[in-house]
Order: C-alpha cells, then structure tokens, then sequence
C-alpha cells in the first residue's frame, strides 16, 4: 500500500516542473509534502494520481506503476486536486453519487456510503443543495469527501487545508489520523506547516523540482533539531555581548527580542540557564517557529 | 469501454444540460422558428390544383437541417474544454472510467439533444405529409441520414473540444467547419470548374449549322413586288424554324466541363446528402409535370448531373432547344429533371465520407481524453 517514487522528472515544454524527486510513503502514515510555489508538487501529485507519465524515473503506487496500470492503481487511490471544481448544476449528493457510478459502485452501496462521507465532512445539511452555492472551504470538504468515496487504500491531497476555516482544520488533521490509523498511506501536500507538524508522521521537502530532505516529525525530532528561539531581556546590549562572546549565532528581530538558532531543546534549556546564571535579566525565552517551520527555512532557504 | 461508464457520463451531462435554464427558452425559439418556417410555407406553395406537400418538405427538412447545424455544435464543442476549465474533467479520468466512456458518453448525450430537437419538427414534417406528395419511406429515409448528419456534427465538436485549450476556439474552429462543409463544397466545386472546362470535338443531336446557312433570309427585299416564285419560296424557307425532324448528329467543337473529376465535392455538403437521399418526386398538376418549389428535387438533379459529367452525344433537340410543334395539348412538357434522377444517386458516397469523418473525430476525441498524458499541449491544464 506504500508509495514509492525514485527519481522522477516532469517537464512542460521548456519548464522543468519536477526535477528530481524521490520519497516513500508508508501506509500506516500521513506523509507530508511540503515546499515553496512552483516546487513541483502539484505535478508530483498528478503522476501519482495516474494523469500525467513522467519523463524519467519509477513510481509505484502499493507495487502497481501508474503509467502501465492506470485501472489498478485508480481502484486504489483516492485523489483531492488543488481548487477541486464540481458540476455547479448538481447537488452535492448527486457529486458524489456520479463519482460512485464512475466507480462502478452499486447504486445503493453508493447511497449509503455518500451519506455516511457527507457526515464525515459536515455536509449533511447541504446535500439537496446545488454544489454551486457551497463556499470554498466547503467544497474542499466535498473534494474530500469525493476523493474516499471509492475507500481508497492510498490518498492523494493536494492543499486540502486550503480555504478551510479553523474548525474544519482540526477536524480535517482528526479525519487524516483516522485513515492512516486504518492503515491507509496518506500523502499530502500543504503550506501550513503549524498544522502539518501536528498530524504528519514524516514531512518531505521540495524546492525547484527536487526532494531535498525527508524529515521524521517524531518526538525525537522535536527535541534534537535546530530551531530559532527568541529572547527578550531588560539588558539587551549585555545580552548581545554575552552571546557574541560565546559565539552564538544571534540576529535583532523586531521589538527588542534577539533570536537565536539553536539545535535542540538540551542546549536551549543550558542556554537559558547560563545566561540568568551570568545575571542577564531574560523576562521571556521561547521557540520562535516550530521545527519543522525551520526545518523548512533551512532547506529552501537559497530561495531568497 | 463499457455501456454503464458510457451511460453514467450522458446522464451526467444531460442532467446539467436539463437544469441549466437557457434550454426551455432555445427549444421554444426552435419551435416558433420551425412553426413560423412551415406556416409561411404552406402559404407560400399551397395551391388548390398541386400537392404542396414536397414543397413543404423540403423547405423544413432544409430548415431544420441548417438551424441544427448552427446549435449542434454549440452542444459538444466546449464539452471537453469547458470540462478542464471548471476542473471536472480530471476527476473522472482518475475513476475506473476510460477515455471512451467519456467521449462516448458526451458524444451520445450531444446527439440525444440534437434528436430531440429533431423530434419536436417531426409534427411539422407529418403536416407536410398530409399535404400530400411525400411518401412516407422518403421521410424515414431522409430523416435516418438527418439522424446520422448530426451525429457526425456532435462527434466533430467533440473533437475539437479535446484540440483546443479554450472553448471559445473550439466552437470557432467547429463553425468554420460546418462552413467549409456548407459553403466551402459549393464554392470550390464552382471555382474549379474552369480548370476541367475546356474545348473539344463534341457529338451533337441537334440543328446542324448548314441547316441555318440554308435557311439564311435572303439578300434581297421581302418587299419587292417584282419577286421571282423561287424567291418568294427562299423567303418562306427562311421564315419556317426547326423542327425535330431537322435533327441530326454531328461533331463540334464547343467548351465542354468535365464536371464528372469534380463531383466529388457536392455529396461532401451535409444538405446535398439529406436532398439526395429522397429527392421529392416531380410536382403534378392534373398529373402532368409541373414545375415547382422543389430545392431538393433541383440539387439532387444537379449533383447526379454534374457527377454523370457531359454525355457522349449532347441533346439540344429534346427539351427546349427545338420548338415542337404541339401534337397533342395533354402531352405536357417533359421534365427536365428526370434523366439526371434516373441515374444513381450520389448520397452513399456523402455519407460514408461523413460517417468516417465523425468516426475518425470520434477516436481522436477519445485518444485525447487518455491518461495518463505524456505529452501535454500548450496550455492545456489537466486538473
């Protein structure tokens, strides 16, 4: 059930979309694919939802190629694009009950899980409704909904947090722990690294078409890797000699604060403890941005 | 492929098609322009001595045949296009359906619609019937080539749709071809005529010049009262004119066009197709021929004559050309569309030809629609 791709590349014409990326997905696990606009996920994503070959490379969705076994592959993937359009004329039941034709699901079958998807994503009450009046957020829940219609053992989201408002957030990250608690492969693609962190197993990072790292976000992750920590003191120029003097890397941020890179929570709690031990008044010490954040930074960071 | 993927993707398009609003208003407009079409027809032919039910007939099969041909295509050239704008066209290529399910299942909802536009001009058709003078297989078998025309007209908005990134130059490109088939038949076939026009000895059934050259008026003044009896009978002789005993067969050299290289374009216009294949029979008034309204008579006529191309012997006696003397005022005038329309009709060649093109749009539409795609044309978004 895992997703495998090795070395793909993907070019429009003179525009090399995805240059080379490799990554794993396992089931059991939300993957997350993250990087800048125009990195190349999109792309990615469409080669592995079987509509695009790629130029080079292999990828193996649970064992199957897309370009050689579309039919097979397409039983097992479920797909959500980026800016999901819908048929404006129908409603939102007849969406999804069109698509389970698509699938070959029996028309009661069909009838049943429709119901049961649209109170996964809180359309219920919009069903009878015409899918043209539904918001933006709402159709992205539609989109989901579409994309499990089929129960699909592999997921496919391109920006699903898009568009979605705070609640429908949190009960998107619950719906993706679900799946892969089922023991599906989750992979899914989005800029909203706060949220990311909380709900994906592992995070790939893509830049001008290439994988450039994969990142376990486990609890051993969180603790060891480099993040920025701000620090605001009473004695700023004290402080700014203190950690010149001992060589710590140190920017002036906005409001007085100076934020410092360090690599894990060991040496930022030491650092702490040595600068109030040194008698430098810190009324507050905190993580900036989160480690997968600067995980992220770091890696794309030539971009700027 | 599979009959359930291809009903699924009609259904789909026909239940969007039934609720958007515009329909009811375009099939109300069909109706009122096809009933306006017939009335003023039958007025225009009606006449208590002829049936003016061929005239009817043909004027609304016309009618119905050149209106459809502007609003088919509107139904299937932004199909596929439209599609990819809206982003719904990738999230069926990513189900168990297969390309042909869906050009297929477009295809066939395009041309339900198109029937059903067909059928409401069906009472019309039957009140041309009543009228008398169209027999009811030449309706069933212009109404089946009807049937098949537009079923190549949806297939070749359908293909154009998956050729063009934007709806707006697929529809142009899919007029522009309706034009071409139309128009652009009739105009090349006249152009090119001069090119298989030429001169050339010619057997002719007819007046003979020496005939003329001794039936010259005389070069004297028919007026003189000092005239010679042989001079006066030369006078008679001149004032006498041709009759069909004078016919005789000669060689000449006169431009003859070889219309029989250039046929070919006619039968290619989808009207000349529908008029061919049930021309109306000859108008009869007391059951004699009459001449009449009659546009598909006359183009079927035209295309079997200009494909039998000049005859071995060219006939300028019968017809018109020589002035019988009436034998018998109950004889009439013989029709001068019925030696061409006794010859085989030209419409098979028409529509195979629009058969294999609607065919062949079919599988380019469908081999379009095939994913996953490897080469991607400038512009086009998949999802």
């Amino acid at each position: 059930m895992s997703i495998e791709v090795q070395g793909v590349r993907r070019a429009f014409g003179d525009v090399l979309a995805v240059e080379d990326i490799s990554l794993t997905a396992e089931p059991g696990e939300v993957t997350a694919l993250i990087g800048p606009n125009g990195s190349g996920k999109t792309t990615l994503l469409l080669m592995l939802a079987t509509l695009l070959v790629p130029d080079h490379g292999q990828i193996r969705v649970d064992g199957l190629d897309p370009v050689t076994q579309p039919t097979e592959v397409r039983a097992k993937i479920g797909w959500m694009p980026d800016g999901f359009g819908t048929w404006d004329a129908l409603t939102v039941r007849e969406v999804l009950l069109t698509i389970a034709a698509a699938y070959r699901i029996a028309p009661d079958q069909a009838r049943t899980r429709a119901d049961e998807l649209l109170h996964t994503v809180h359309l219920d009450d919009l069903a009878d409704r015409r899918a043209r009046v539904l918001s933006r957020g709402q159709k992205q829940r539609l989109g989901l909904a579409r994309a499990l219609i089929n129960d699909p053992s592999v997921l496919l989201l391109d920006e699903p947090a898009s568009g979605l408002d705070p609640r429908s957030r949190i009960e998107l990250r619950d719906v993706l722990r679900g799946l892969a608690a089922e023991g599906k492969t989750v992979l899914v693609s989005s800029h909203i690294l706060t949220e990311l962190q909380e709900v994906a197993d592992r995070a790939v990072i893509v830049a001008r078409g290439r994988s450039l790292e994969t990142q376990s976000l486990d609890a051993g992750f969180i603790a060891t890797a480099t993040a920025s920590w701000r620090i605001d003191s009473l004695d700023p120029e004290r402080l700014a000699t203190w950690l010149e003097e001992r060589h710590v890397p140190a920017t002036k941020v906005g409001g007085g604060l100076t934020e410092v890179e360090v690599a894990g929570e060991e040496n930022a709690a030491r650092l702490l403890a040595d600068l109030v031990g040194d008698g430098i008044r810190v009324i507050a010490f905190a993580p900036s941005q989160g480690a997968l954040e600067s995980a992220y930074l770091a890696a794309t960071e030539d971009r700027r | 492929m599979s009959w359930h993927g291809i009903k699924t993707i009609a259904a789909l398009e026909l239940r969007q098609r039934l609720r958007t609003s515009r329909w009811p208003i375009v099939f109300g407009i069909w109706v009122l322009l096809i009933a306006g079409i017939s009335f003023l027809s039958y007025w225009a032919t009606n006449d208590p001595d002829l049936q003016s039910g061929s005239a009817m007939y043909d004027i609304v099969v016309f009618f119905v045949l050149g209106l459809s041909m502007l609003i088919v295509p509107s139904l299937t050239a932004t199909s596929v296009n439209g599609d990819r704008e809206h982003g719904v066209l990738a999230t069926l290529q990513t189900t168990l359906l297969t390309e042909w399910d869906i050009a297929l299942g477009k295809l066939l909802s395009a041309w339900v619609v198109a029937l059903a536009f067909l059928a409401t001009a069906l009472p019309f058709l039957a009140w041309a019937w009543a009228e008398g003078g169209v027999s009811g297989g030449r309706i069933v078998l212009s109404l089946f080539v009807l049937v098949l025309v537009l079923a190549v007209v949806c297939a070749i908005g359908l293909m154009f749709s998956t050729l063009t990134a934007r709806p707006v130059s697929s529809a142009v490109l899919t007029y522009l071809t309706m034009g071409a088939l139309v128009f652009g038949t009739t105009i090349g076939f006249g152009l090119s005529a001069f090119l298989v026009t030429q001169q050339e000895k010619q057997q002719v059934y007819g007046i003979p010049d020496t005939w003329w050259e001794q039936h010259q008026p005389p070069a004297f003044d028919p007026a003189d009262p000092n005239l010679t009896p042989e001079q006066l009978e030369e006078i008679q002789k001149s004032q006498r004119q041709p009759t069909r005993a004078d016919c005789t067969t000669f060689t000449r050299t006169s431009t003859v066009a070889h219309t029989e290289r250039i046929w070919w374009m006619l039968p290619l216009n989808p009207f000349v197709v529908v008029a061919d294949a049930a021309p109306s029979e000859a108008r009869k008034d007391n059951g004699l021929y009459a001449s009449g309204f009659t546009p598909m008579r006359w183009i079927s006529a035209g295309v079997r004559a200009a494909r039998n191309g000049p005859s071995d012997v060219h006939d300028e006696c019968t017809g018109y050309i020589v002035n019988e003397p009436l034998q018998g005022s109950d004889e009439g005038v013989d029709d001068p569309f019925s030696k061409a329309l006794d010859t085989a009709p030209v419409w098979p060649y028409g529509l195979a030809f629009l058969l294999v093109a609607g065919a062949g749009a079919t599988v380019l539409a469908g081999s379009r629609l095939k994913t996953p795609i490897r080469r991607l044309p400038n512009g086009t978004r998949i999802a």
